[in-house]
Formats: structure tokens, C-alpha cells, sequence
């Protein structure tokens, strides 16, 4: 995942390429389009060896609710793809010499991420009770979690611009209410998807 | 036979809001007769929300319940609402073309319905990719929340977007008594067309089912 | 007076989509009825439908 990450970032160099100037503007897009589809990848395998495994009825059998698995394979899909991004924002910010180390920026990164796999893990279950699999995550998180690619977008064209807090709030506080909000719909949700 | 009443009531409004639209209401002062478009164009939009609405509304009935007939009315609602949302988009762009000189923009509204209209897609692609019944109402009925839920999230992301990046304005200056006239009875012609769509719509999936019992029957 | 085939355009977009609409489910509707009738004549002659 790391990998494919890092491998993202140096297609994007050659897609595009320019003066500094334009690599700091193209900066918010390239890490937000990079971090969607490594999120996309990592996502669809949350549940993949589960169902093909069997290992679901096990989880199901087991003497913890519905939605006591829904809470663990986020939190799991949370750390994995903060881990991806603690090594792929360095390598960037080497690779492109943009300065993307900096709390503004961190702390959209983790909201973000947060809002990524509140959606990605109840999808990802959907998905793999469904005939294509791996193809439906995709159709179904990203126009859900638009909004969230938007604001990260935004905000850290603002932070890297040189903004301080006061800008980003606005757009910390869609990515912050999105992730509370579907947090406890897909939390509620989720023993639909699950039960048979 | 309700559904001839429907169609009877339906042909009828849409034949005073087209005499209101084309004949009663006075052309736009600044973007002349292209104007008129709005008339037709914001009551499609505000009636695919309203479908949406109901998708959310019969999603969280069924997930309650449990019921086949609110699967049927939220598929039903879902499919009416796609039609008219992608009507709406096509009109929107249409009318931006001579006003703007471009067929597409990202503004606010433009890009939100296009999510909306991307979102409504997944949840056909969704129950198109599930065969047993249960399940595919069960999630279908999930997208339809969450799609629902979302949307004044994405309304909000994208004006505020927006605000940042400002585009064109489709329609400024305000609006004279005869095009809020005009402007309500195309609503309500809408809510009608839509009202028969979503009935008919309705009786088609009744039909699927019965024959569908039926084959059961032959086995 | 400009701008009028654009208006057009719209407006024939939007009675051509719904036409098209209704007549898909109508003729939806149409074969359905046809195969249902005919599935229940079928029940009927071997006894299965009461």
C-alpha cells in the first residue's frame, strides 16, 4: 500500500510537471487523489479474506455485537491507512519539496482519514455481499465521501498558501461533522449489511 | 383507474404552465428568452429532491419494517428521480451554453446534482449487482440513506468551494409577480407528473412481482 | 429573439426524456400483462390455479 502510494506520487510527477510554484498549487490535489485510491485499495481488502475465509461467520458467532466489528475494522482501516500516510507525506514533501509537515495539515490528514474509513469499512462490507466486489466500493465511496475530498482539498491549498486556522475552519468543521455524522448512521447501520 | 385521473390532471396543469411559461410570463431583461428554461428547469430539480426524499423515507420504513411494497416505493421514487434529475442537468446545461458559452461549469449547483445524480446511479449499479431480493432492498435501502443524509454535506462543501473559487451565476436580478405565478404552477405540474410517474412506476413493479409469483407457482 | 433554438432544445429534451420514459414502462407494462395472463391460463388449464 505504501508502495502503490509512493509509485502514485511519482506518476504524478510525470503528469505533471512545472515550476515550484505550480508543483505547491497541484500539491492539495496530487496527496488527496493519491490517499482516496490507496484508501479505495486498502479498504476492499478489509473485508475480502473475511468473507472468503469464512472468517465472518466466526466474527459473527463470536459474543460481540454487530457493531462492536464495525468499530474494530474501522479503527483497523483508520491505523493502516494513517501509517501509509505518515510515510507517504515525508517522501512528498521530499520528492516534491513542498512543505506538507505541519500540524494544520496533519490534523486534516487524520479528519480526513477518519472520514474515509467511517464510509469505506461499512461499504466495503456492502460490497463484498454483492456479485462484483471489488468494483462496488469505488462506485459508492466516492461520491459519498466527495465532500470530505473537497474540503481536504481546499484546506491544505490554504494551509500550504500559508493560511493559518482561521481559514481552515469552515472546512475543518465539514470534514469534522461528516465524520461524526456517518460514524454513528454507519454505526447503526451496519448490522444490516452483515446479518444475512 | 386512478392513474387515468392522475394523467388526465397532469396533461392538464402542463398545458397551463406551458401557455405561462411561453405566452403569459414577460421575457428576462438581461438574458431574454433563454430564460424561460428556468421555469421547467428548478421545478425538475426541486422534484427530483423530493423523490430523493422519499427514498430516504421509504429506505428507513423498509429497514424498519421490512415491508417488500417500501422497497418497491423507494426503487419506484429512486428511478422517477433519476429521470428527472438527469433532465435537469441536461436542461442546466443547455441553458448555460448561450448564457455562458461553455455546456458545462462547475458551479455550485451544476456539481452538486452531479453528484447527486452520480449517487442515485450507485444505487441502481448496486441492486443491479445483488440477486436475492432481501439483500438487494436491504442495501439499496442503505445507499438511499446515506446518499440522502449526505447531501447538505456536499451542498455545503461545494458552496463553500465555490465562495472560494467563484464561478458564473446562472440567474441574477428578481423576480416579477408574473414569474412566481409562473414559477409555482410549474411546480405543482411537476409534483403531478411526478406523482403519476412515481404511480404508474409503482403498478409496473406490483406487475413484476405478481408474474414473478406466478412462475414460482409453474415449479 | 435570440437564443430561441437553445430554448427549444431544452424544452424538447425534456418532453422527449419523459416520453421516452413513459413508453419504456408501458411497454414494460404491456408484456407483463401479456405474460401474466397467459402464465394464469396456463395455472388455470393444468389445474394448479384455482
Amino acid at each position: 500500500m505504501i508502495v502503490f502510494a509512493i509509485l502514485v506520487i511519482v506518476i504524478f510527477n510525470f503528469a505533471f510537471s512545472g515550476s515550484q510554484q505550480t508543483m505547491v498549487s497541484l500539491t492539495p490535489g496530487m496527496l488527496w487523489v493519491t490517499f482516496a485510491f490507496a484508501g479505495v485499495l486498502s479498504l476492499n481488502r478489509a473485508f475480502i479474506q473475511e468473507k472468503e475465509d469464512n472468517c465472518l461467520e466466526g466474527l459473527m458467532v463470536c459474543p460481540v455485537s454487530r457493531e462492536t466489528i464495525y468499530l474494530g475494522k474501522m479503527l483497523g482501516s483508520l491505523f493502516f491507512m494513517l501509517l501509509v500516510e505518515v510515510v507517504v507525506l515525508p517522501v512528498f514533501a521530499l520528492l516534491f519539496n513542498v512543505n506538507v509537515i505541519s500540524l494544520p495539515l496533519i490534523i486534516i490528514t487524520i479528519l480526513a482519514t477518519l472520514g474515509f474509513v467511517t464510509i469505506g469499512t461499512l461499504f466495503s462490507a456492502l460490497a463484498v455481499n454483492t456479485k462484483a466486489r471489488e468494483m462496488v466500493l469505488p462506485i459508492l465511496f466516492f461520491p459519498i465521501v466527495s465532500p470530505v475530498i473537497i474540503s481536504a482539498v481546499s484546506a491544505s491549498g490554504r494551509v500550504l498558501g500559508g493560511e493559518s486556522w482561521g481559514d481552515i475552519y469552515s472546512w475543518l468543521g465539514i470534514i469534522a461533522a461528516f465524520d461524526i455524522i456517518f460514524l454513528v448512521v454507519a454505526y447503526l447501520v451496519f448490522s444490516v449489511v452483515i446479518d444475512e | 383507474m386512478k392513474i387515468r385521473v392522475l394523467l388526465g390532471l397532469t396533461a392538464a396543469l402542463m398545458v397551463i404552465a406551458l401557455y405561462m411559461v411561453f405566452i403569459f410570463v414577460p421575457s428576462d431583461a438581461e438574458t431574454g428568452v433563454i430564460q424561460r428554461i428556468f421555469y421547467f428547469h428548478v421545478p425538475l430539480a426541486w422534484i427530483a429532491f423530493l423523490a430523493f426524499f422519499v427514498v430516504f423515507g421509504c429506505s428507513i420504513m423498509y429497514l424498519w419494517k421490512r415491508g417488500r411494497k417500501w422497497d418497491i416505493l423507494a426503487s419506484s421514487s429512486a428511478e422517477v428521480g433519476l429521470v428527472f434529475t438527469t433532465l435537469f442537468l441536461l436542461t442546466g446545461s443547455i441553458w448555460a451554453r448561450p448564457v455562458w458559452g461553455v455546456w458545462w461549469t462547475w458551479d455550485s449547483r451544476l456539481t452538486s446534482s452531479l453528484i447527486l445524480w452520480i449517487i442515485y446511479l450507485a444505487y441502481f449499479i448496486i441492486r443491479s449487482y445483488i440477486s436475492e431480493e432481501g439483500r438487494r432492498a436491504r442495501f439499496a435501502a442503505i445507499v438511499g440513506i446515506m446518499g440522502f443524509i449526505d447531501i447538505p454535506i456536499i451542498a455545503m462543501a461545494i458552496t463553500l468551494w465555490r465562495t472560494q473559487h467563484p464561478g458564473p451565476v446562472i440567474f441574477e436580478g428578481g423576480l416579477v409577480t408574473e414569474m412566481i405565478w409562473t414559477l409555482i404552477v410549474a411546480i405543482i405540474a411537476f409534483t403531478a407528473l411526478y406523482i403519476l410517474l412515481f404511480s404508474y412506476r409503482v403498478l409496473v413493479k406490483q406487475d413484476e412481482h405478481e408474474l414473478n409469483a406466478l412462475k414460482a407457482l409453474r415449479r | 429573439m435570440d437564443n430561441l433554438g437553445y430554448l427549444f432544445a431544452a424544452y424538447t429534451v425534456i418532453w422527449v426524456g419523459l416520453f421516452t420514459y413513459i413508453l419504456v414502462l408501458a411497454q414494460k407494462q404491456r408484456q407483463l400483462r401479456r405474460d401474466i395472463d397467459w402464465l394464469k391460463e396456463m395455472l388455470k388449464k393444468a389445474d394448479q390455479l384455482p
